[in-house]
């Protein structure tokens, strides 16, 4: 068991660089998707030549945003989520049922990794107007979101399986007072 | 059957902790392959979902909302509204009122508004002798002024999620009057309350005090002019005007305002990401999702159901309050406008209610959930800042959501209350 506790402790600390590069990529998709919307104004009012590469580069990247992001929330554990019956629970059962919801994530993940993948084959060859690039690039974002989070929920899974019954810090030692 | 699973899936994962959008996508996806569809579809619907022109506008929302958080646009805020209304019997609650008016008009996001003006006004109004409970209560409540009044992007959200036949620049417009109407109740009933309890009031500062802090805090309002205005006048789409709001918050809090560091600034940007991904991912499976619920034909289902129950509109839209009230209690503002709106649009449209109508009540409604046990994040951060327990502030709240129900009372039952501004602006526009 401890063996299996060091090696979940490795792989997590290995994923921290990984969800930080996520992160950063995804807020430079976010500043360059403000500023190239403040040059498509400018290219329309001010050059006279609106830049039609705009809107769809903005689609590609916000759907990027989104999956990716969803990743990183996953492995922080801030996506909106229902939490009466976890805070219903003492830790000691609790962290058994966020187990089971890390693993089902993690297999939703897979899932998507693998249909988001074969989507990007299905429309490879089909290209994105005006940019000119293929549409497949639309679905990539579902593979390696999809890939990411089963990474990150797989280890969080693994995580609650080590970390024993003492709840760790973020985490109250519930039931939490009026819901129980 | 297979709505059965869908519904029965869904329910089952929002119950034991599942993130509501994994719900939705899980639930959808089980469904598809429950009905032999191809699960590409499934999944090509959560992508196409999120891969919508319209939708862009809510990433620059969010960001302008955190930027003018984190940018000290709050206080300023805060000051002109104290020199307002201060001088009023339980000013500081007022404050509290007119200031979510203000900063929710510019953030767009009730969660941001109790968070930034929660830390700022409740600890000064526990140091002054307010009771703890009502420092929450009136800055929880008065939050949902950030969902009705412009620019929101859950009023864009509800805008996508009605499939088109809605500009999002009505919807702005909608919203004005009602903000106004509910802060204004909400304003008596501050009154009130801090009337009973004898509260203090400030002293009137004198205009030019007055004046000062309204010119110190007009550049930070001028956001919200910038985007609604850009939409509005139509030299902007309301994406444009989003990212222009962005740029000219930057600018404000790093050139003039100077209180915007580096670190502020990145910090601004991860919180924005991952709101927006939060926001997206449902969306795109709520898209999912809704195309099995039209599939199944739930909307008419349950037109005929309401028909069944009375044909009597008033009665019709009581229910629906009702429904979304319950609904609002135990799930998010967003998942819920999502999956409501394919449903409960077609019933009021039978019933001859315009859709920019139901939109402000089901912005009202909702936000009033974020407000209400068992699941109100407002409600649970409030009391977090004001360190109150939840069940001490929900005691006393009641003036407060009887201030709010007025208020959607008046939306509900006079269409004017919503409708008069944006179908003024249609015949100045087209004459």
């Amino acid at each position: 068991m401890s063996s299996f506790a060091n090696a979940i402790r490795q792989l997590d600390r290995l994923l921290t660089p990984l969800a930080k590069l996520v992160a950063v990529l995804s807020g430079l998709c976010l500043v360059f998707l403000v500023f190239s919307f403040g040059w498509l104004v400018f290219g329309r009012y001010v050059l006279n030549a609106t830049p039609t590469w705009v809107e769809q580069v903005a689609l590609l990247l916000v759907v990027t945003i989104a999956f990716l992001s969803t990743a990183t929330n996953a492995r922080e554990g801030v996506n909106l989520s229902v939490d009466i019956v976890p805070l219903m629970l003492p830790w000691h059962r609790r962290r058994w049922l966020l187990a089971f919801i890390d693993l089902t994530l993690a297999g939703f993940g897979l899932l998507m990794a693998v249909k988001g993948y074969d989507l990007t084959v299905f429309a490879w060859s089909t290209k994105v107007p005006l940019i000119n690039v293929p549409e497949g690039l639309r679905n990539l974002p579902l593979a390696v979101g999809g890939g990411l989070l089963a990474l990150f929920c797989s280890v969080n899974a693994g995580k609650r399986f080590t970390e024993g019954e003492t709840p760790p810090s973020g985490e109250i030692d519930a039931p939490v007072k009026g819901l129980e | 059957m297979g709505l059965l699973l869908l519904l029965g899936i869904f329910a089952l994962c929002v119950t034991i902790g599942v993130p509501v959008a994994f719900g939705l996508a899980i639930a959808a996806i089980a469904t598809f392959a429950y009905e032999g569809l191809p699960l590409l579809i499934g999944f090509k619907r959560i992508v196409s979902g999120i891969s919508v022109f319209s939708l862009l506008a809510i990433p620059f929302f969010i960001f302008a909302g955190e930027l003018m958080l984190r940018g000290g646009i709050a206080t300023r805020l805060i000051n002109l509204a104290a020199a307002a209304v201060g001088w009023m019997r339980g000013g500081l609650g007022v404050v509290n009122v007119a200031s979510s008016m203000l900063f929710g008009g510019i953030s767009g996001s009730a969660v941001a508004d109790v968070s930034a003006l929660g830390s700022l006004l409740i600890p000064v109004m526990k140091r002054k002798g307010f009771g703890a409970d009502y420092a929450v209560n009136v800055t929880v409540t008065s939050s949902i002024a950030g969902i009705v009044i412009p620019p929101s992007h859950n009023m864009i959200l509800y805008v996508v999620a009605a499939g088109g036949g809605i500009s999002v620049e009505r919807m702005f417009l909608a919203g004005f009057l009602p903000g106004f109407i509910m802060c204004l109740c909400l304003a008596v009933a501050a009154y009130w309350v801090a009337a009973r309890r004898n509260y203090p009031k400030e002293s009137f500062p004198g205009f030019t005090a007055l004046l000062a802090t309204a010119i110190a805090a007009v550049p930070g309002l001028f956001t919200a002019v910038i985007i609604v205005g850009g939409a509005l006048s139509g030299v902007f789409t309301v994406t444009e005007s989003g990212a222009f709001g962005v740029i000219y918050a930057l600018l404000i809090t790093v050139l003039a305002y100077r209180s915007l560091s580096f670190k502020d600034f990145c910090a601004a940007v991860g919180q924005s990401v991952r709101t927006t991904a939060m926001v997206m991912i449902l969306v795109g499976s709520a898209t999912a999702f809704a195309y099995l619920l039209a599939l199944y034909r739930v909307p008419d289902q349950l037109t005929s159901m309401l028909l069944y129950i009375s044909d009597n509109p008033i009665i019709i839209l009581i229910i629906l309050n009702v429904m979304l009230l319950v609904l609002g209690m135990i799930m998010d503002m967003a998942a819920l406008i999502l999956i409501c709106t394919p449903i409960f649009l077609p019933v009021v449209k039978s019933f001859g209610m315009d859709p920019v109508q139901f939109g402000i009540i089901l912005m009202m409604n909702l936000g009033l959930g974020l407000c209400t046990p068992p699941v109100g994040a407002c409600l649970f951060v409030g009391c977090a800042i004001g360190n109150v327990p939840i069940d001490k502030a929900v005691r006393t709240i009641w003036p407060f959501y009887l201030a709010i129900l007025v208020a959607l009372a008046i939306v509900t039952f006079v269409p004017d209350a919503s409708l008069a501004l944006p179908d003024w602006w249609a015949r100045t526009m087209d004459p």
